[in-house]
């Protein structure tokens, strides 16, 4: 086993680890708060890159085309909360998780369904120029430095935002004790409409960083959710500190299983070691506890 | 208008269509302390959630300071000043004291003077600031959730059952801190089965039986009342 070669596989496998996690944190985010798994996240990623695509060929310039694309995904996680959401938290139990699910897997057919139709061979790729840069004697593609270090940024600050702000300890009361949190005055339904649109932001994110390591084509979305579901699960649902060490853990296990054995079987790999976390720890890596 | 801070009338309230609370009238005045006393599913905590805005009442009206609050959302009945502590306590548990006092507070940031008060009332909780609420005893969990409502400095405290969980000793601490908030002049409704720690506190008091009040009085005129001499105390 070549020692470079390692280094390089894990490194990869962190730089694809960080999308994972911004990838899980939406999803994460919006169940802890309101029960609704959202099996549109993928879509709503895809749905971003399209537009930014579109726009781009348009004659947009990328950084205004990135802030529309970004936007528009977050005003549809807005729209979706105060509409096709609404029955949902009405919903007291179990019933609420299935018919979140349910009417999000509709969302994402429907997405997936207009991109095919109108957009089958539309795919977003963000070309970073310039040489590589060697880190720990890796040479890394200046691309998947820049998503990375946008990555951490954006994560840190969710970390700050959750940790030191009024309305981020009141999002995570709400994911703790709902009733608590109505007790001490915190409305539950504005905090999940502001963190629906929070979620749809950080799908935007998800397109605009992968894009700059993979392209991101109309038909990805599935896959992305899947991920996403992954992560989330593994990471602990209502975590974000969770999310990003799941999708870190979970990004390494599948770059160094593709390298050493082969692709075909890493998505499986994937799949195992979710499987192995969730018996050995339920509630996830940093789960909260029920 | 009788001018009353906190006056409930006719309440009905229940769960899946059928009623608990029937037709529950009570008042509690500016500065009065006042207990619902009642055994095991009297109905007391159902009548305090439909008070509170965490239980629709299908019946009935609950006024505060003269304004009707009937079926308000419990974050807005929470802000008007009618705190509520439920037996559950439902406390963050993966949050510090620290931070389950700040939230408390919300939606505004917490003073130093509010928390400097709560330290002097449960000292326990100054020097457990930073443990997970989560990890704590039943005893300082209490403390911890009555602290937490005193945050928001609300003009009536709703205490369901405070002694919960609680040893003997450790009721009589909760009590002790009651009174000194009493005194302090703070209004406080509490539901209790523990009958002597609470007519202990109170001035009135009200029974509740199968979901109705059918007895109200001064504490000394309940505490000499026969039926409440043998099914609350023991005589």
């Amino acid at each position: 086993m070549n020692l470079t070669d390692l280094t390089a596989v894990v490194l990869d496998g962190f730089v694809l680890g960080l999308q994972f996690g911004i990838l899980g944190v939406g999803l994460t985010l919006v169940y802890g708060l309101g029960g609704i798994v959202n099996l549109a996240h993928g879509q709503m990623a895809v749905l971003a890159a399209i537009i930014i695509a579109r726009l781009i060929d348009g004659g947009t310039q990328t950084a205004l085309a990135l802030l529309i694309g970004v936007t528009a995904v977050g005003i549809l996680g807005l729209v979706l909360d105060l509409t096709l959401m609404q029955p949902v938290y009405r919903e007291p139990g179990e019933g609420r998780v299935l018919l979140g699910l349910l009417l999000m897997l509709g969302v994402g057919f429907i997405i997936d369904g207009i991109l095919e139709w109108r957009y089958p061979i539309e795919a977003l790729t963000l070309r970073v120029s310039g040489s590589p840069i060697r880190i720990l004697d890796v040479p890394m593609r200046r691309g998947s430095i820049i998503a990375s270090a946008a990555i951490i940024g954006i994560g840190a600050a969710l970390a700050l935002f959750f940790r030191y702000t009024t309305f981020g300890r009141a999002t995570r009361s709400v994911i703790q004790d709902e009733q608590g949190a109505r007790l001490c005055g915190v409305n539950p339904a504005l905090v999940r409409t502001v963190v629906f649109a929070l979620s749809g932001v950080l799908a935007g994110v998800v397109a605009v960083t992968r894009a700059m390591t993979t392209p991101v084509d109309s038909t990805a979305g599935v896959s992305l959710t899947v991920f996403a579901l992954i992560v989330a699960v593994v990471g602990g649902l209502g975590s974000v500190s969770g999310a990003f060490l799941a999708g870190i853990l979970l990004g390494i296990v599948n770059t160094v299983s593709a390298f050493y054995i082969g692709s075909y079987v890493s998505t499986i790999i994937l799949l195992v070691v979710a499987a192995i976390t969730i018996v050995v720890r339920p509630s996830g890596l940093l789960g909260v506890k029920s | 208008m009788s001018g009353h801070l906190l006056e409930i009338e006719g309440l009905c309230a229940g769960y899946l269509g059928q009623d608990v609370v029937h037709n529950a009238s009570l008042f509690v005045g500016q500065g009065e302390a006042v207990a619902v006393i009642g055994s095991n599913g009297a109905g007391k905590t159902t009548m305090f959630r439909a008070i509170c805005g965490m239980l629709e009442a299908t019946a009935g009206t609950v006024r505060f300071d003269g304004e009707d609050i009937t079926n308000q959302k419990a974050h807005k009945v929470s802000r008007a000043g009618v705190v509520y502590v439920p037996a559950e306590r439902h406390l963050f548990p993966q949050m510090s004291v620290r931070e389950n006092l700040v939230l408390g507070a919300y939606p505004k940031r917490p003073s130093g003077s509010q928390l400097d008060m709560i330290f002097r009332l449960f000292p326990r909780l100054e020097e457990r600031l930073s443990q997970h609420a989560g990890l704590m005893s039943g005893g300082e969990q209490q403390m911890l959730a009555v602290g937490r409502a005193l945050m928001s400095s609300p003009r009536v405290l709703l205490l369901d059952e405070p002694t919960t969980g609680l040893s003997p000793l450790l009721a009589n601490e909760a009590y002790d801190a009651l009174a000194e908030l009493r005194s302090d002049g703070l209004t406080i409704l509490v539901a209790e089965q523990q009958v002597p720690l609470a007519l202990g506190l109170v001035d009135r008091g009200y029974v509740l039986d199968h979901g109705r009040i059918d007895l109200t009085g001064t504490a000394d005129e309940l505490r000499d009342d026969p039926g409440v001499r043998r099914a609350y105390l023991g005589v």
